[in-house]
């Protein structure tokens, strides 16, 4: 069963959806690493998850948090996930900036 | 007032189906339970803050605002479609509940709001990424070298 689990696994890991900016510029885009982040972290290595996106942890939280405010209607739901959403954003964004200069800039 | 509430659907059914409790008391207990049976309906229905709905969007906006994070690939083609449907929806929301706020629930408003301002998050990364987008098939385009001597590309 966790063979069979690992082998689709890996299957996704080879099936993934090319990013059209970077296939045809070579320069990553927003959500480049999202992919690979999410199948990480269905094998459960969180670091490695954080490593590929940062901002897939928090993100998969926060949807699972909008569905259960969406059910339950929790006092400051809306609030937090307005918080939660901008804090997202800002780490989509660091990340973004972060890897373009440090990993793909040749100056 | 949770009771009453929560009274006042099991009680109209019975109220429909026998109409002839009311006859019936008069001689023993009657007199004093059919009236809350018979006053009840009419609070329930109309004070009891059922009367209010959710706004018709707020629901949609606020999920499309979230999904417009993840959706700014391609070029944020996505992200903006996403984003910019959200922040309409929950703009609109939220001039409805302005213009009658006792029709609507509170607690949706605050939805409609958040998904306005996720929308607008959203729209703002992705006209950003657009702008670079842009940028990069303009250097690529037009000055081929200098891109393959400024950006590492395929790796």
């Amino acid at each position: 069963m966790i063979l069979q689990q690992l082998s689709f696994l890996d299957w996704l890991n080879s099936h993934l959806f090319a990013c059209p900016f970077k296939s045809y510029f070579g320069l990553d885009c927003p959500g480049c690493g999202l992919q690979r982040s999410l199948i990480a972290l269905l094998k459960g290595d969180l670091s490695a998850s954080f490593k590929f996106y940062p901002a897939t942890i928090p993100l998969i939280a926060l949807i699972i948090f909008t569905l259960l405010h969406l059910k339950f209607d929790f006092k400051f739901g809306a609030a937090l996930i307005k918080i939660s959403f901008f804090a997202v954003a800002v780490i989509v964004l660091i990340n973004y900036i972060y890897k373009i200069y440090n990993h793909q800039l040749t100056a | 007032m949770s009771e009453e509430q929560e009274n006042t659907p099991k009680n109209n059914p019975i109220d429909l189906n026998k109409p002839e409790q009311p006859a019936n008391p008069p001689s023993g207990f009657g007199p004093i339970t059919p009236p809350p049976f018979q006053q009840q309906p009419p609070f329930g229905q109309f004070g009891g803050g059922m009367g209010q709905q959710n706004l018709p969007n707020s629901t949609v906006a606020l999920v499309l605002g979230i999904l417009a994070l993840p959706a700014c690939c391609f070029y944020g083609i996505f992200g903006l479609i996403f984003g910019i449907i959200a922040w309409v929806l929950g703009a609109g929301d939220v001039k409805k509940y302005q213009l009658n706020p006792g029709v609507y629930t509170e607690s949706s408003f605050k939805n409609a709001k958040a998904g306005k301002i996720c929308g607008m998050i959203a729209t703002i990364l992705s006209i950003l990424f657009i702008v670079v987008v842009v940028l990069v098939v303009a250097g690529a385009i037009t000055n081929p070298e200098a891109y393959d001597r400024f950006f590492r590309g395929f790796k």
